[in-house]
C-alpha cells in the first residue's frame, strides 16, 4: 500500500477545511481557533496549523490530505506542509475581493508543485460570483507559464472534490509519464 | 506587523506589556516573552530585535493548536504548557485565556534559568496577567 500527501490551500474562506471534511474518511484533525481579524473576513474560526484527513483509494493506497492556514503570516506551515506533498490543490473563493490575485499568491507559494503539473485550482461560489470566469483563471496561470486546470468546484459536496483529486491524479500521472520519457 | 487594531485590545494590551517586560526585566535568564492571540496577532511583547514578533506570534499560535489538537487526538485532555527544549534555551507556552479572550504566553529562556524557575516565573507571570485582566 502506498500513501500520498494532498495539500489543499488558498486563502482564509475558501473553504479547504470544508473540502478535507467533505471527503474524509476519518474525524478530520481540525486547528481552529477564534478568528479575531473580522475586518479582513467575518468567519467566526480560522485554522491556524493544519487540517487532516485521509482517503482510501479503490486499490488500497491512502491519500493523507492536509489544509494549510489561508494568512500568509502563517506560510512558514505552506513550506512546512508542502515538504513531500504529491500534489497541491488551491481553493479560490470567487466572491473574494479578488480571486486572481489569490490565484497568483498561492500558485506562486506552491510554485515548486504546480510547476511540476501536480495541482488543480478549484474555483467556489461560482453560482452566485460567476465573473471572473474559470477562462480568466486558465489566462492569469498562462501567464505565470504555469499549466494547471481549473474547475469550478463545490467543497460541501463530496463528488464534487473527489472529482477535483481524480483530474488531479490524471494531471500527475500525466507529468510521471512525461517525467519517464524525458 | 500582525496586530489587532481594536479598542479593547488597547487596555489589555497595556496590561499584559506591563507584565512581560516586569518579567523579563527580573529574571536574567528569561530572553523574550511574547503574548499572542490564538489566531497568531501581538498583544505584547517583549524581544530582542533579532526575532521577528510577528512570526513568533503566528509559530506561538499553530504551536498552541497543535498541541491542543494533539491532546485531544490522545485523548489526555485539554492541552495545558507546551515545552520546547533546544541546543541553547527553551520556549515555553502558557494558556492565559480569559473567558472569550483566548491568549498564549511564549516565553524564551537561556541555560541559565532551570525549567523549575522558568516554569515558575511563566505561571506566576501567567497568574498575575489573568488576576489583573479579570479584575477588570
Amino acid at each position: 500500500m502506498k500513501e500520498y500527501k494532498l495539500i489543499f490551500t488558498g486563502r482564509m474562506g475558501a473553504g479547504k477545511t470544508t473540502a478535507i471534511a467533505a471527503i474524509s474518511e476519518i474525524p478530520p484533525v481540525q486547528t481552529d481557533v477564534t478568528n479575531n481579524d473580522r475586518p479582513a473576513h467575518a468567519k467566526a474560526t480560522t485554522t491556524v496549523a493544519l487540517d487532516y484527513g485521509e482517503v482510501t483509494l479503490p486499490h488500497g493506497d491512502k491519500l493523507r490530505l492536509y489544509g494549510t492556514p489561508g494568512q500568509s503570516r502563517f506560510d512558514f506551515m505552506w513550506k512546512i506542509l508542502s515538504e513531500g506533498a504529491l500534489g497541491v490543490i488551491v481553493l479560490i473563493d470567487n466572491s473574494a475581493p479578488d480571486p486572481l490575485a489569490d490565484m497568483r499568491e498561492y500558485l506562486d507559494a506552491f510554485r515548486d508543485i504546480v510547476s511540476s503539473s501536480r495541482a488543480i485550482v478549484g474555483v467556489g461560489r461560482c453560482d452566485t460570483h460567476p465573473v471572473p470566469g474559470i477562462d480568466s483563471f486558465c489566462e492569469a496561470a498562462k501567464e505565470m507559464a504555469l499549466s494547471v486546470p481549473v474547475m469550478s468546484v463545490d467543497v460541501r459536496r463530496r463528488e464534487d472534490v473527489l472529482l477535483m483529486l481524480e483530474v488531479l491524479f490524471h494531471q500527475i500521472e500525466a507529468a510521471e509519464a512525461d517525467e519517464a520519457l524525458s | 506587523m500582525n496586530t489587532i487594531a481594536d479598542k479593547d485590545y488597547a487596555a489589555e494590551a497595556a496590561v499584559c506589556q506591563r507584565h512581560v517586560d516586569s518579567l523579563v526585566a527580573t529574571h536574567t535568564g528569561i530572553r523574550g516573552a511574547v503574548i499572542a492571540t490564538t489566531d497568531g496577532f501581538e498583544i505584547a511583547a517583549h524581544v530582542d530585535s533579532s526575532v521577528s514578533v510577528a512570526k513568533l506570534a503566528a509559530m506561538v499560535s499553530s504551536l498552541s493548536a497543535l498541541s491542543e489538537a494533539v491532546s485531544r487526538e490522545s485523548k489526555i485532555g485539554s492541552s495545558r504548557d507546551l515545552m520546547i527544549d533546544a541546543e541553547s534555551g527553551r520556549l515555553l507556552l502558557v494558556d492565559a485565556s480569559t473567558g472569550a479572550r483566548k491568549r498564549v504566553l511564549a516565553v524564551l529562556c537561556d541555560n541559565r534559568e532551570t525549567l523549575g524557575q522558568a516554569l515558575w516565573a511563566v505561571r506566576s507571570c501567567r497568574e498575575a496577567i489573568l488576576r489583573e485582566l479579570e479584575g477588570h
